[in-house]
């Protein structure tokens, strides 16, 4: 039986790592070519990238996109609508309020005046065209580019012949099969205000992934501040502290944990029973709840 | 697009899963359209009918089914196709009619098992098809079956709608049935009808109730009405004034109501779901009947899952039915089959699944079930003699490519 081996990296802003059992390191080098051309392709940093290249041109003219990217924004264009306009790839114009590397916490008005910057309703899109109509808008893939890429991955190892596997990318994760012998894979959901793992699930494939608070959020004067900002008012939200949704595609599991997160407490666990996914919460008293079998 | 209207969307409370599969499904690499197939042996047996219940005094064997279904299940983009394929064979004595054991010195009803043995074969043939369409999840299904002396036609359509900004699911549907009866004729139907059908539809409505995290309520009710021959060829009814044996004759028409609700409790700190099922049943041969079941879902390590259950079931009989007449009754009614008549049961239910290496699953089960008067609701003064007792053995084997 071939090895089980771990093949780690860096990309997409975190940690990676492909668990496969495979002879010969063809397959994982392959599953890191697809993550480093995906982190290519969209990079926001990169002026060559299809992101940017939409974004320069905003306020100006449309940008016609290719078949993969057209899809990506079809995604996101229905993933808006599920979530009621709150999963929103216009949202990143909020950075240039929010610095939390910085821990700032900005004045109303600098936020004011970048909300009518957001909102994916004012963005003309026509496959393959797509015009962002205002000077300063931006679209960006970050909310959704790491799942797709796990699942995109898997994709790669399975077509190499991989049976027994785990994408990990920096806590998104596609199994592509349980271990050799059946047994699952045990995924550990990241505590979020401790190290190491509030629960481990276990999983035979499909995918998780995670959204939380404790993701490059800070705290000022005993209030947190989450990463995760809600594009309606442009402030951080509050309520849960982190969520884990189990699907059949990374993509659709992040989109769903991180709705989850923008809704809440109190609507949030609904909508995600709504959508029927196993999941699992943790709310701000760090108490665990959801759906999900776990250990 | 201009996507302006989208702005005064309510921000969702009901979001679809199928919509975000199929956009998902659309980006390339992404569709692992997974095929699932499934094969299922089941056994069923009942136990022996005890000589103390039986006119002969012999302990007679009864039926015997040997069932196997082969599954399979293929996903195509956000549609999906099912087909179910059963054969079964089916073998042994089944209660032909109820008579006093002793006329005119002892009034225990006794059994009267029909003396051929009967060995029949069913095929049957089910296939299903799930699109979504215009914002609704719809389901279309066909099915055939056969057997020596039956056949039977069924279609349906249901659908399934969760609205946007309510945490609840709508379903409905409706089905239609036509079969067909040629019964044989043996020892035990000398005279049987040359051919009879029926007509059966049937409508249900439910909602899908989030209440919490963790829980969600399923009520709905149901519809039923059958037209056309309704009795069973094969069995008798014994009249005392005769002596005489008349053929079983129940009315032409039924209608069948049921209310259920059926309550499914995540309780995740432990791996574990708890699910609680109530139905009511009435129809307008007099039968109200309730059923109650408890199902524990245990994950237990490594890919086990062990699901015991419980289940109570209690009716009253039909208005015509008796275990046997004194004398016929004016409007020629007559029955003596014991699911007419009143009773309780309880089954017991292990259920055991375990994932294997290569996408294989391997499961089994075992049922054991038991009919008594004494476990219904009301007192049961004459008890039918011909109540079962089975046992169901199952495995299965399920593989996904």
């Amino acid at each position: 039986m071939p090895p089980l081996r771990v093949h780690r990296f860096t990309a997409l802003g975190g940690p990676c790592a492909l668990h496969v059992q495979a002879d010969g390191d063809e397959a994982v080098r392959a599953g890191e070519a697809e993550v480093l051309r995906i982190e290519t392709k969209y990079s926001r940093y990169r002026d060559d990238s299809i992101v940017s290249r939409i974004n320069t041109a905003a306020g100006t003219e449309a940008v016609e996109v290719d078949d993969e990217t057209a899809a990506l924004l079809d995604y996101a264009a229905t993933a808006y609508e599920q979530s009621g306009g709150l999963f929103d790839i216009t949202s990143g114009v909020l950075r240039r309020a929010w610095d939390f590397k910085a821990q700032r916490v900005p004045a109303q008005a600098e936020i004011d005046a970048l909300l009518p910057l957001i909102g994916w309703h004012r963005v003309t899109w026509s496959r393959p065209y797509l015009r962002l109509p205002q000077a300063g808008m931006q679209i960006d893939f970050g909310g959704f580019g790491k799942e797709y890429a796990a699942d995109r991955v898997a994709a790669v190892l399975a077509a190499h012949g991989v049976r027994h596997g785990l994408v990990d990318l920096s806590g998104d994760i596609h199994v592509v099969g349980p271990h050799a012998d059946g047994s699952p894979w045990q995924i550990g959901v990241q505590h979020p205000r401790a190290g190491g793992a509030i629960a481990t699930v276990p999983l035979v494939r499909g995918a998780i992934a995670s959204s939380g608070d404790y993701e490059r959020g800070f705290v000022r004067d005993g209030r947190r501040y989450s990463h995760i900002l809600d594009p309606r008012s442009g402030w951080p939200v509050d309520g849960l502290a982190a969520v884990s949704v189990l699907a059949d595609q990374c993509l659709i599991a992040g989109t769903a944990a991180t709705c989850a997160m923008l809704l809440g407490a109190e609507r949030g666990p609904a909508w995600l029973a709504a959508l029927g996914l196993p999941y699992l919460i943790v709310d701000a008293q760090l108490r665990l709840g959801g759906s999900i079998a776990r250990s | 697009m201009k996507n302006d209207e989208r702005r005064t969307r309510p921000a969702a409370a009901g979001p679809s899963l199928s919509a975000l599969t199929a956009a998902a499904l659309a980006l390339p690499g992404l569709a692992q359209a997974q095929v699932e197939t499934d094969l299922l042996y089941s056994r069923y047996e009942e136990a022996d009918l005890p000589g103390s219940r039986e006119a002969n005094g012999q302990d007679s064997e009864r039926y015997e089914i040997d069932t196997y279904l082969f599954r399979l299940a293929a996903p195509l983009g956000d549609q999906a196709f099912v087909a179910n394929v059963t054969y079964e064979t089916l073998s042994g004595a089944s209660p032909w009619y109820v008579q006093p054991r002793q006329p005119g010195v002892d009034d225990t009803p006794v059994q009267v098992m029909s003396g051929a043995s009967i060995r029949e074969q069913r095929t049957d043939v089910q296939l299903s098809w799930a699109l979504p369409l215009a914002g609704i999840d719809w389901g279309v299904t066909l099915g055939y079956s056969t057997e020596d002396d039956y056949r039977a036609t069924s279609g349906g359509i249901e659908f399934e709608y969760t609205p946007q900004g309510v945490a609840h699911t709508i379903s409905g549907g409706i089905g239609y049935s036509y079969d067909k009866i040629e019964p044989e004729r043996g020892a035990s139907s000398p005279d049987v009808i040359a051919e009879a059908d029926k007509d059966s539809l049937s409508a249900f409505a439910g909602v899908s109730w989030v209440l919490n995290a963790k829980t969600v309520l399923q009520t709905a009710i149901s519809y039923g009405l059958h037209d056309g021959f309704l009795s069973d060829p094969y069995k008798r009814a014994y009249v005392a004034d005769g002596p005489t044996l008349v053929a079983d004759s129940r009315p032409g028409e039924r209608e069948q109501f049921t209310v259920s609700a059926r309550l499914r409790r995540y309780l995740s700190g432990i791996g574990a779901a708890l699910h609680a099922d109530y139905r009511f049943y009435r129809d307008d041969w007099d039968i109200e009947a309730h059923t109650l079941e408890l199902a524990w879902h245990q994950m237990l390590a490594e890919s086990w899952r062990l699901t015991p259950s419980l289940r109570w079931y209690s009716q009253s009989q039909a208005s015509f039915y008796a275990p046997y007449y004194q004398s016929l009754r004016s409007d020629g009614l007559a029955s003596s089959d014991y699911r007419l008549s009143p009773y309780g049961a309880v089954a017991v239910r292990v259920d055991l699944r375990k994932a294997l290496p290569g996408d294989w699953e391997i499961g089994g089960g075992a049922e054991w079930y038991e009919a008594d008067g004494s476990y219904a609701i009301d007192t049961v003064e004459v008890e039918n003699p011909g109540l079962v007792e089975f046992l169901i053995l199952n495995l299965r084997l399920g593989k996904r490519f």
